[in-house]
Order: C-alpha cells, then sequence, then structure tokens
C-alpha cells in the first residue's frame, strides 16, 4: 500500500481504491433497491431495513438522511459536498447532531441513491448510521490538538470503524450500539455514557493502552458506565472489543427494545459476572486472528495527513495584542477557542447557536463558508463535536482575528461555547417521529433570553441540554439544567432535571419536580438561574452550586407562583 | 394502531393520513386520492374511519406509506388535528413557518 504523503487530508483517513469501490458497489445495490420498491416489488416491510442500513429514516415530515462523519473529522470538500447536497436535495441547511453525524431532513426517497453516490464521491456515506449495529465511533473534537491530551484517538477510533463497518458477527445486535474514544484526561467524549467508552493512554513502554468503560447510556435508563479493565494493551484492541460485543450480541434481551442495551445486561448480570464472561470469551478467542501489531497500527496512522504547524515566533504575541485591542474579540477568545499543543495554534470552535436560533443547523451557505475557513485557516480541516457546534482544529494565533471577522459576518461568531446559550437539543417534534415535544423553540427561548453575552459569561459553565422524548437525543440526564419534553394528552410539557454531567465529575441529573406546561418553563428556568446567581459563592459554577446546596433550594423558584 | 399517533376516541371525526412514498411528503386522503393539504381532507365520523383506512391501505401500499387516522379537534372553525404532533404534521415544523405546506388544491 503506497501513500502520497503530500496529498493525505489532513486529520482524516485516506481512503483508497479498496474503500472507493466498496462504497460504490453499496450505492449501486441500494439504487437497484429503490428501483424495486419503487416498482413495487418489494413491501415496505421488507424495504424498511434495506433503508435503514443506508440512513434513510422516515420522519414526521419527509425522509432524513444521516450522513457518518467518522469520529467528527472532516475536510473542507467534504463539508462543501454537504452544501451542495443541502442546496441541491434539501431546503437549504443540514443539521449536526449530538453524535458527530449530520442529518438532512427533507430528503426524496427518489434522490437518495444520487445523494449517496455524490457523498461517495468525497469518500463519505451513510452506513451504519441506523439500525441495530455499531454506530459512528465517536471522538474529542480536540484530537491531535489538544494541549491535554496524552494520544491522538483517531488512529485507533479509525481503527474501530473498520473493524466495526459491516462486521458480520454485529450487524444485527441486540440494538443500537455506541463507542466513544478519548485520549485526554479530560473527558470530552461523554466516555462514561457509552456502550463502551475507551480512554486512551501511554502505557509503561510508551505504547497506547486503553480504560475501558461498559454499559453507560441514556435513554429511558440512564446508567453511567462501569469501569470494566484500565490498561488495555493496544494489540489486544480489537480482541476484546470483540469479546465485549459477543457477549452482549449472546447474552443481551431481544425480547424487549427497552431492555436491549448493553447497560441492561451489565446491571442485571453484575460487573463481575459480566467481566467474566467477556475475560472467559476473551481468553478463547485466537488473539493472533485480531492482534493490533504496531505495524498495522502505523500502517493505519500513515494515511492521516498531518497540519504543518509553523507559526511565526511572534504569533501569540500578536494574539495577546489583538485581544487587548477589541474587547469583543477578548471575549470570543475566552469562551471560544482551546489550548492547543503547539504554543503558536489555538482550536477554534465556531458556534452552532447563534442567539435564538436552531442549535446545530447551518445552511448551505455557511457550510460553504466553514469549508472556505478551514482551507483558509485550518489546514482544510473540520472537526463536528458532540455538543452540536464546529471546530477548526489548528488556527495561527496571529491569524485568529480575521477568522473571527470572516464568522462574525457570517452569523457564525456567537461567543457561547460552554455558557448557558451552547444548548444542546435533538430536532424534537418539529421533526423527529418519536418525539413527545418540541425541543428546538426552548432552546431558542432560552438563548434569545440569555443572549446578552456579559449576563451569559457571568452566569458562567452551565450546561443545558433539551431532549424531546425519553430517548434522550439531546442528552438531558447529562445536563446540569436538563430538559425532557412529555406528551401529556396530546400536549406538551417539560420536566426539569438538574445535576447532571457527562464530564469527568460525571452523574445523572435528578428529576425536581412536576413537569412544567411548554409556557412556563422558559420563566422557570430563567428563576432558576437566577436563584444560582443569589446562592452561588464567589468562583462558583452553577453545577457546584447546586451540588453545594441541592434541589430544594431550587424547588421553589421552580415551582414559584405566577 | 399507534395511540399515540390518533388518540381517537368512539365519538368524533377523524381524517385520514400517511407519507408519500417517493418524497415521503405527508397526504391527506381526500376525496378523490392524496392531497399535501389538510384543509382539502375526508373528514371520517370515528365510527367509520377504521374501515375507510383498511381500504387505503389495501389500496395505496405501493403509494404511501404509514396510513392512520387523525382525531380532529372539535372545537376547531377549520380542520384541525386534535395534537400538538398532528398539527406540527398538518401546518409545517413550527421552528420554520417557511417550510409549511403549500396550499394547493392539487389531488393524485
Amino acid at each position: 500500500m503506497s501513500t502520497d504523503t503530500a496529498t493525505l487530508p489532513v486529520g482524516r483517513y485516506a481512503y483508497d481504491q479498496v474503500d472507493r469501490t466498496f462504497l460504490s458497489q453499496r450505492v449501486a445495490q441500494f439504487r437497484e433497491q429503490v428501483g424495486r420498491r419503487v416498482a413495487g416489488d418489494l413491501s415496505e416491510d421488507e424495504f424498511k431495513p434495506l433503508r435503514l442500513m443506508n440512513g434513510l429514516y422516515l420522519q414526521l415530515h419527509a425522509y432524513m438522511l444521516r450522513v457518518a462523519v467518522p469520529y467528527g473529522m472532516m475536510g473542507a470538500d467534504q463539508m462543501r459536498e454537504l452544501a451542495h447536497i443541502a442546496r441541491t436535495y434539501d431546503r437549504d441547511y443540514g443539521h449536526f447532531t449530538t453524535r458527530q453525524n449530520i442529518q438532512f431532513n427533507w430528503i426524496r426517497l427518489e434522490d437518495t441513491p444520487d445523494i449517496l453516490e455524490r457523498l461517495a464521491g468525497v469518500n463519505m456515506h451513510a452506513i451504519q448510521t441506523s439500525g441495530n449495529c455499531i454506530r459512528n465511533v465517536t471522538c474529542d473534537e480536540f484530537a491531535g490538538a489538544a494541549a491535554d491530551e496524552l494520544l491522538d484517538p483517531r488512529i485507533h477510533a479509525e481503527i474501530l470503524r473498520q473493524w466495526s463497518t459491516l462486521h458480520p458477527e454485529f450487524s444485527f445486535l441486540p440494538r443500537k450500539f455506541k463507542i466513544a474514544i478519548s485520549g485526554s484526561p479530560h473527558d470530552r467524549v461523554a466516555a462514561r455514557f457509552h456502550d463502551i467508552g475507551l480512554v486512551a493512554h501511554p502505557g509503561p513502554d510508551g505504547r497506547p493502552v486503553f480504560d475501558v468503560f461498559v454499559g453507560g447510556g441514556l435513554g429511558r435508563t440512564p446508567i453511567i458506565g462501569v469501569h470494566l479493565r484500565d490498561n488495555l494493551p493496544e494489540e489486544d484492541l480489537l480482541a476484546y472489543l470483540e469479546a465485549v460485543v459477543r457477549v452482549y450480541n449472546a447474552y443481551g434481551r431481544r425480547d424487549n427494545m427497552y431492555k436491549a442495551r448493553i447497560k441492561i445486561l451489565v446491571q442485571a448480570l453484575g460487573v463481575e459476572q459480566f467481566r467474566e464472561k467477556v475475560d472467559a470469551e476473551f481468553a478463547q478467542m485466537n488473539r493472533a486472528d485480531y492482534r493490533l501489531e504496531p505495524a498495522i497500527v502505523e500502517g493505519i496512522r500513515a494515511r492521516f495527513g498531518i497540519p504543518d504547524l509553523d507559526a511565526p515566533a511572534d504569533a501569540a504575541r500578536k494574539l495577546e495584542a489583538d485581544r487587548k485591542a477589541d474587547a469583543r474579540f477578548d471575549r470570543w477568545v475566552r469562551t471560544n477557542t482551546h489550548t492547543h499543543r503547539h504554543e503558536g495554534f489555538i482550536s477554534a470552535v465556531v458556534s452552532i447557536k447563534p442567539d435564538g436560533g436552531i442549535p446545530g443547523d447551518v445552511t448551505a451557505d455557511q457550510m460553504d463558508l466553514i469549508a472556505d475557513l478551514a482551507d483558509e485557516f485550518s489546514f482544510g480541516e473540520i472537526r463536528v463535536t458532540h455538543m452540536q457546534n464546529v471546530v477548526l482544529g489548528h488556527v495561527r494565533k496571529d491569524r485568529l482575528r480575521d477568522l473571527w471577522r470572516r464568522l462574525e459576518g457570517a452569523g457564525l461568531g456567537t461567543p457561547n461555547i460552554g455558557l448557558v446559550g451552547d444548548i444542546i437539543a435533538c430536532p424534537g417534534l418539529d421533526y423527529c417521529a418519536l418525539a413527545n415535544a418540541r425541543s428546538i423553540p426552548i432552546a431558542q427561548k432560552l438563548s434569545a433570553r440569555f443572549a446578552n453575552p456579559e449576563l451569559q459569561e457571568n452566569i458562567g459553565t452551565l450546561r443545558i441540554n433539551i431532549s424531546g422524548c425519553i430517548n434522550a437525543c439531546g442528552h438531558h440526564h447529562a445536563g446540569h439544567i436538563g430538559i425532557l419534553g412529555v406528551d401529556k394528552r396530546g400536549e406538551e410539557f417539560f420536566q426539569l432535571t438538574l445535576g447532571g454531567s457527562a464530564e469527568n465529575d460525571v452523574a445523572i441529573g435528578q428529576i425536581i419536580g412536576p413537569a412544567l406546561p411548554e409556557d412556563e418553563t422558559v420563566d422557570a428556568i430563567a428563576r432558576l438561574i437566577d436563584t444560582y446567581l443569589v446562592l452561588r459563592n464567589e468562583g462558583e459554577a452553577f453545577i457546584d452550586t447546586y451540588r453545594r446546596l441541592g434541589a430544594a433550594s431550587f424547588k421553589d423558584a421552580v415551582y414559584a407562583p405566577a | 394502531m399507534d395511540v399515540r399517533n390518533n388518540r381517537r376516541d368512539m365519538t368524533g371525526a377523524s381524517v385520514i393520513t400517511a407519507n408519500r412514498l417517493l418524497d415521503g411528503r405527508i397526504v391527506w386522503l381526500a376525496p378523490q386520492g392524496w392531497s399535501e393539504a389538510i384543509s382539502q381532507a375526508r373528514v371520517f365520523d370515528n365510527a367509520a374511519v377504521e374501515d375507510a383506512i383498511r381500504q387505503a391501505r389495501a389500496a395505496d401500499a405501493n403509494t404511501v406509506v404509514g396510513i392512520y387516522g387523525v382525531q380532529l379537534d372539535p372545537d376547531a372553525t377549520h380542520i384541525t388535528p386534535l395534537t400538538v404532533r398532528e398539527r406540527i404534521r398538518a401546518f409545517g415544523p413550527s421552528v420554520h413557518p417557511d417550510f409549511a405546506p403549500v396550499e394547493t388544491s392539487h389531488v393524485h
């Protein structure tokens, strides 16, 4: 396998001809299946699993196509193709999700083979974005860039992608299966809320090892993943994960879809018994068949383009001067950047949460602009975050102000990352066939209410997560303030949870009382935040005040008479 | 029957809905075929709607998907579903008024 390093895409895996041929054949296969459905040769019951295998759902208003962004990484060329699809086949926009995917909400079945063909043209697809299989492996949005990173998780995420794609044993698991991988001691992937969460770090000999968490998840039964083992050697990564998924495949419940996730199995068996079964499977496997030799890993790594991190010696000084000269820019740098491993660079987070906007929605023009800015400022590399934002990973510090100006001009410069305006929201009842209530309007009203950037900074770190139903796509259990839409005789109500976190201080939010009518929910949350501002100690974040005082201090504010 | 979709009771009236196979768009059973406008929908007494749904499923399984009945709001002056969910289906996503179904008399 030869690789022309000069043409490798920065930050992502370069497909070879085998990959491209596979995608092309897959598109032809689906085109034929669509033809048979339209001709009436396949019933809907026969066709539905085939379209779902290609990421095509039938949602509330139309077909929705979910496109995988492997571990959240894509290139400017790929983003431009997504913009073209949005403009040509959708209603001029796409929606970034918490699984680092992008969804198109207004797709026609007739057009889908053409769309998949266009995606294949830029090495993208929608395979395994639906169904009871291993879904898109997610990863730290600052992978390969973060100053605190111990190990770049993208290489192993790509290995897991290749292992899990069309895995013959794991195409029909009891339920969907989600894996996240972090290479930083600061959990930015919600590792403990995944079916398998991997935290990578160097072992004693410098080779990668993995701490493994299993059985975490949100949904109707939120559970924090249990610690399965530490220091899994790199060479055994695939064998051990194969053993875990085999145990799940063998013992996971298939009689009740609500009890089919691995989290239920782990809880039912207990972690000790689950671990014994995994260890027994692991022990009887022919590990040589799965061994990840260093040469294999390096072969994968060699197909990732790396940025040429060359910055002027005074780049950092220039940024400091720019910040002093412009208070608005300074605020954006405080909220929307992350420390890079190279002192001359910085990672910039593009907020896809404008004040009063729809979290995660981007227009075709904005996609094109992000692609242009990625080419101009970050080696053509783009990352989608599980917070529904976008990251340009490697921006020279002396050019950051230029980038910010361009973002501002396109409505993409909102300084709210990690603040009250940076709301995670699922599509909710406006689009989703499963939802019970609308998530987006609550997010819009809250972000408009707290639009003032000074107020947001004063409130400080605050995660608000909104789900339109118990399936928890908006991760409400993991929000400092979680909002869950419920249906009461056809009308929307919202239940509040407090104290959740998906980070190192992982916790499941607690319900504080009865659900609120839609028109009272935003006011109640505003009173809750006001109460925090009164009760907090100096420098204390909302989550810490809540943990210090408990729910009772906030309950009265939420349920205060109008 | 998906109770959440319907919330039909023994009395009152319903319309019949589905998604069109080729583009997934929401359609409503009209006197002569399926329309994108709920205003064109044929209104059934709930005592008669199950039969009508069965007939539509038998006749149109290859042109529309997921046929079911939608209870109407008895207090509304126009044809209006009872639940928020079905009102969003009928009138478009609340966060994108520009995506509301276009009122046309076209029936297919």
